[in-house]
């Protein structure tokens, strides 16, 4: 004889309930570790506690290892988008806004998103890999014995570099993907330089600007939050190493949709 | 009393891995801790310095510096050794500015020659052997002047005058600095050269206390299987 609740135990729908779940607990209490140091960090920060040759030293890695990828993503996006519109603008008599269609696009949107994934692919997989190989060859529990903080220690230096970081790369990635509209725009539909870079302004706001620098601090910073924070937990050897990596990019990838979205609604809607 | 700990229970995964452990180490004494591969010793290490958290117990520390070495040297990779020394001289808040470059430089190459590496202070971790790694270490727990010190084996894997070598510092910074030390290890010949009183694992319990001397009698169950290092006795290979 079993019982009911012996019988529900074993269902599939049990199962899968419980497995769902799971699923929702390990996801709030990876959220709640990314929180506690991201409020850790910040505090390192806000109290000047900030070893700026690391800062630097970071800054350059980010910068060196993000910028080519991030470059040709960006400008190869804005050739595939001018390439499908320029024409048609053209032939509609509207070529004389081809310059301000992409230029919004890339300030807005395509050149902060893309960035975001290029540096994501790039960065955060590498500040994953960096800091879960440390977690599980006992690096960080030798810093935390020789009484250093590793959140000042290994945080602070990273997150600081991708929110000075990634607004560089965003910036010369958007002046390289305007460029880059100017000269398919001019191969493809023969659209003269002159009027696209006539009408590139007219639909530009300092208030964009300032929107997609902004969006920028926060990509950065988010990125290399969550990263370092998917490392810092990582356990079980070279294996840990690669669920740590591929977290990273997935919370990473959700993470910079959802601030953009949040974005979206507080300044454009 | 420098390391004292009372009925300490550490469980993973449901398993009770560290089971009502009870010792005390006091200053310039040596305990040697020994037992099966999975008995529970490196989490004991961790417990006591605090990386991990018991479960129940109490561990009590005197003040000072708690310095580990651990069982895979745990070296920094992407800093060299020098760096990887001066560590905690570097970076920790309140030894910062308490020396000069030149001093620390002094305090590397002072370490590197007492754990007999003079000159390597600008390889790389992975440019060193196994063994090669561990003194490292050694000299990077050390820096600080600690007055406790834990080793996670650490003279295995080293040839016997390496060997020799650790375990005559072992004895020569308890006597300098009094400190109060814990040598996990398997080598007969660490206990017998360092250890003050040894402590057998089993199961996570403690299953023989005593000085090397009464190890080496044989008239525990126990101790008697390990010292001649036989199948036959109470203790199995757990799973
Ligand atoms: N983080 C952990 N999570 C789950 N179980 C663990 C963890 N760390 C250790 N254990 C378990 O605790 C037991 C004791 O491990 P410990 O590393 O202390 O053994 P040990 O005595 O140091 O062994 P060895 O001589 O091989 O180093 C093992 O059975 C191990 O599986
Ligand atoms: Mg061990």
């Amino acid at each position: 004889m079993i019982t009911l609740k012996q019988y529900y135990r074993q269902s599939a729908t049990y199962k899968i309930l419980r497995g769902m779940l799971r699923q929702f607990g390990s996801f709030l209490d990876t959220l709640g570790k990314i929180t506690r140091n991201g409020i850790e960090t910040a505090k390192y920060i806000f109290h000047g506690q900030i070893r700026w040759n690391e800062v630097i030293e970071q800054c350059r890695r980010f910068g060196i290892s993000s910028l080519p990828i991030t470059l040709s993503i960006v400008s190869m996006t804005t050739i595939i988008v001018s390439s499908q519109v320029a024409n048609e603008m053209v032939k509609q008599g509207g070529g004389s806004f081809v310059g301000m269609l992409l230029t919004i696009l890339i300030v807005r949107e395509l050149g902060v998103i893309m960035s975001g994934f290029a540096i994501i692919s790039m960065i955060g997989s590498s500040l994953a890999s960096e800091i879960a190989t440390m977690r599980v060859t006992e690096q960080i529990d030798a810093i935390e014995v020789l009484k250093v903080n590793p959140i000042q220690y290994l945080f602070v230096p990273r997150v600081l570099s991708g929110i000075i970081m990634m607004p560089v790369v965003l910036i010369i990635a958007s002046v390289v993907g305007v460029l880059a509209g100017a000269v398919s725009s001019n191969l493809a539909s023969g659209l003269s330089y002159i009027s696209y870079f006539d009408s590139m302004w007219l639909g530009i706001y300092m208030k964009d600007l300032f929107v997609s620098i902004l969006k920028a601090v926060c990509f950065g910073g988010t990125i290399a939050l969550i990263s370092c924070s998917c490392g810092y937990y990582a356990s079980g050897g070279a294996k840990g190493v690669g669920q740590a990596t591929t977290k990273a990019v997935v919370w990473s990838f959700v993470a910079i949709v959802i601030w953009d979205m949040f974005f979206a609604i507080a300044f454009f809607f | 009393m420098a390391i004292e700990v009372k009925n300490l229970i550490k469980v993973y995964d449901e398993r009770r891995v560290i089971d009502d452990v009870s010792f005390k180490v006091r200053d310039s004494e040596t305990l040697a801790v020994v037992g099966f591969s999975g008995s529970g010793k490196s989490t004991i290490l961790k417990l006591i310095c605090g990386l991990v958290e018991q479960d129940s117990g109490d561990i009590i520390k005197s003040d000072g510096d708690i310095a580990m070495v651990f069982q895979y040297s745990a070296l920094f990779d992407s800093l060299n050794v020098a760096d990887n020394i001066s560590f905690a001289l570097h970076e920790r808040r309140d030894l910062r500015k308490k020396y000069t470059e030149k001093q620390i430089r002094n305090i590397v190459a002072e370490k590197l020659e007492m754990v007999g590496l003079k000159g390597i202070e600008n390889k790389f971790p992975s440019e060193l052997s196994g063994g090669m790694q561990k003194r490292v270490s050694f000299a990077r727990a050390i820096v600080t002047g600690p007055n406790s010190i834990l080793y996670d084996e650490p003279t295995s894997g080293l040839d016997p005058i390496s060997s020799t070598l650790i375990e005559d510092y072992i004895v020569r910074l308890k006597d300098e600095t009094r400190a109060a030390s814990i040598v996990v290890t398997h080598q007969m010949s660490t206990i017998e050269r360092t250890a003050d009183r040894v402590i057998m694992l089993y199961d996570g319990k403690i299953v023989f206390e005593g000085t090397p001397r009464e190890m080496l009698a044989k008239n525990n169950e126990y101790t008697k299987q390990f010292v001649t290092a036989s199948l036959e006795g109470p203790m199995h290979m757990l799973a």
